[in-house]
């Protein structure tokens, strides 16, 4: 039942779109047709999954499906099915190092941006600035030093292999590095006061605190982990040890002038983004919260 | 409960800085009530963090009780801190901001209850318990700051400036509540404020600082009526101290005059003899007058020069007056709310000579 300061609430509501002037309004509008934009490349991924063969190679291409089917699905199946190694077995090495890259990811990131942030100690500033230095390389860059060190600690092929390379992750640290600035110090000591050491400072205060951005992180190491081939084709030599990504990698290469498979590679693609898209949206209200803070919005 | 003892405390950020603290040196007497006041950046709350463990000292000593602390961390010295922004820890409720410092003392669940309620009825935030800080208001906040500092127990309270983000009228009645909660628990309190009227309110000593410095230290009767130089004089009370640049000179019956280029004051026995032991006859000094003690002729018998009316404030009760007496700065007349002046109108003013303080023209100091 609408209560009267409902009623008063929408009234106030509706106003607001009559006091904006009318430059405000064409600003509004283009930023809808902008998030509109943004919307398509999904929309996209997900009606191409559902669109059957003839719809796939159909020309001009066509944005949404008129026929959908299962057909792509059933396809990605039966070449799933021939795999020697089972798709669970690669769905359970994904998901497996995925959970742990965030858990490690996060922790490692946090752990570095709190001392940075808020301990005054000799080489802070360049440690600092030799994080963001990182930054500027391309992933490409690095492999073969990769390599060195992974071969070199003799965790080839384990799943060691797939955590370590994602381990060190410079823009988690400087996200929440720019988050954990904005702390006040005052509260930090205050519970130094109230007794607690630096361990459950950083654990009761500084992450909860700080929950917006280590969501932020979270997502984006999922993000790499979960989409990551890297060290499925560098690190691993066994099958059974590579991971959802790289094996779907595996269907969907050297298709561009394939007619076969194309259906299985547009249900692939929607597999590997669904993930993202469920944590990104479970979490989206902390990740704008960050971008806010930290000053890059 | 604890005395402190500060023993020639200094602080200096780097090696050729500036010192922040310059030979701090001071006790503190068990459940006192002692104020730093001071402008911005004269090193009180510095002061405070030092005694709190929250910064390094660069020299000195600092005990509480018997115990020397220079090496403890925050959590062992036994004091609890009540900071300007309030520091409530925004992840946890009201009830768990002033638990926190008990569960990390590993105490039974039911005494921290019974001590969190206790505390929460003490500063009636009982209804809030279970509400998270950025739900209450700023008087609620620091409310539940001084919960969380009351609830240990502690041996000592330190407050840096924890009413300057309230507003006029709250900052009054908490004012009010922390002299009562001094009371009722009988703990030493330091508190550092930059507001006067706090320091003139609350404290049992006064101590003011300038520059890392302590000017002095003592009650807030004889800050105000006796301070020690210029500045201490200047920075107690509201509104300021007047000050009229002059010279001493000899009368002909004997006595001392304070003299300016308008006007001459007669200088009563005992002050002129301190004058004369300073051997400032003939020489400047500056006399320091409070408003309350200069007044329209009538009210006191002698001392009577004239000034000219420019604009006044009215305060409600009192009225004050800003006269031209040929000095840099106007003079400031306290009087009735109902008095009222032309512009430009010549008054005729007289000082209760009495209350008048001489201060050395070159280092400030305090002659009479």
């Amino acid at each position: 039942m609408a209560r009267p300061w409902q009623a008063l609430t929408k009234r106030r509501g509706g106003s607001r779109l009559t006091r904006m002037d009318g430059f405000q309004k064409l600003l509004t509008l283009l930023l809808i047709v902008l998030s509109v934009f943004m919307l398509l490349p999904i929309v996209y991924i997900f009606n191409h999954a559902f669109k059957p063969y003839h719809e796939l190679f159909v020309y001009p291409p066509t944005f949404l499906v008129n026929e959908p089917s299962l057909q792509n699905v059933n396809e990605l199946l039966a070449v799933t099915a021939r795999s020697t190694v089972p798709m669970i077995r690669y769905m359970f090495n994904s998901v497996f190092t995925s959970v742990l890259a965030v858990v490690f990811v996060t922790g490692v990131s946090a752990l570095c941006a709190y001392p940075l942030s808020k301990h005054r100690f000799p080489g802070s500033g360049f440690v600092f600035a030799a994080i963001l230095l990182t930054l500027m390389f391309a992933p490409e860059v690095v492999q073969i030093p990769r390599y060195l060190v992974v071969s070199g600690l003799g965790i080839m092929n384990t799943y060691f292999a797939h955590l370590l390379p994602l381990m060190a992750m410079p823009i988690g640290v400087f996200l929440l590095k720019q988050f954990v600035d904005q702390i006040p110090d005052s509260l930090l000591e205050a519970a130094r006061i109230d007794g607690a050491n630096e361990f459950i400072v950083f654990l009761r205060i500084v992450i909860p605190v700080c929950m917006p951005a280590v969501a932020t992180v979270a997502i984006l190491a999922f993000q790499n982990s979960w989409g990551n081939i890297e060290t499925s084709a560098l690190f691993m030599l066994d099958d059974e040890m590579k991971s959802f990504a790289f094996f779907l990698s595996t269907l969907t290469n050297n298709l561009a002038n394939n007619v076969a498979m194309q259906g299985a590679a547009a249900v692939a693609s929607l597999i590997m983004f669904v993930p993202n898209l469920i944590v990104f949206v479970i979490l989206q209200s902390k990740v704008i919260t960050t971008m806010a803070h930290s000053g890059i919005k | 409960m604890a005395s402190i003892s500060i023993q020639h405390l200094y602080k200096q950020y780097g090696k050729d800085k500036q010192l922040v603290v310059n030979d701090f040196h001071l006790d503190i007497r068990d459940k006192e009530f002692l104020v730093f006041v001071g402008p911005s950046g004269c090193g009180k709350s510095t002061t405070l963090r030092m005694i709190a463990g929250l910064e390094d000292i660069s020299e000195g000593e600092v005990y509480i009780g018997e115990q020397l602390v220079n090496q403890l961390p925050p959590k062992d010295r036994d004091i609890a801190m009540v900071f300007q922004n309030y520091a409530l820890y925004p992840n946890m409720t009201v009830y768990e901001n002033i638990a926190f410092g008990l569960r990390l003392r590993k105490q039974a669940r039911h005494e921290i209850d019974l001590a969190v309620r206790r505390a929460a009825r003490v500063l009636e935030i009982e209804p809030y318990l279970d509400r998270k800080p950025k739900e209450l208001s700023g008087g609620q906040r620091q409310r539940v700051a001084l919960g969380r500092a009351i609830v240990r127990n502690p041996k000592v309270f330190l407050m840096d400036e924890p009413l300057s983000n309230l507003d006029a009228k709250l900052r009054v009645q908490m004012r009010m509540e922390l002299i009562k909660l001094h009371k009722t628990l009988g703990a030493t309190f330091i508190y550092v404020t930059h507001d006067q009227i706090e320091a003139m309110t609350m404290a049992d000593r006064i101590v003011v600082m300038k520059d890392g410095v302590i000017q002095q230290i003592d009650t807030p009767e004889t800050i105000y009526q006796k301070p020690g130089n210029t500045f201490v004089a200047s920075f107690i009370g509201s509104p300021q101290i007047n000050f009229i640049e002059g010279k001493i000179t000899e009368e002909a019956g004997g006595g001392l005059a304070f003299s300016t280029s308008r006007f001459a004051l007669r200088i009563p026995s005992d002050a002129a003899e301190l004058l004369r032991k300073h051997r400032k006859i003939e020489r400047r000094v500056t006399l320091g007058i409070r408003p309350e003690h200069i007044g329209p002729e009538g009210l006191y018998s002698d001392s009577v020069f004239t000034g000219i009316y420019k604009i006044d404030e009215l305060m409600g009760a009192d009225r004050f007056l800003h006269l031209d007496i040929g000095q840099q700065k106007p003079l400031v007349v306290r009087v009735e709310a109902h008095y009222r002046c032309e512009e430009n109108e010549r008054l005729r003013l007289v000082i209760d000579m009495s209350k008048a303080l001489f201060f050395d023209a070159d280092s400030g100091e305090r002659l009479t």
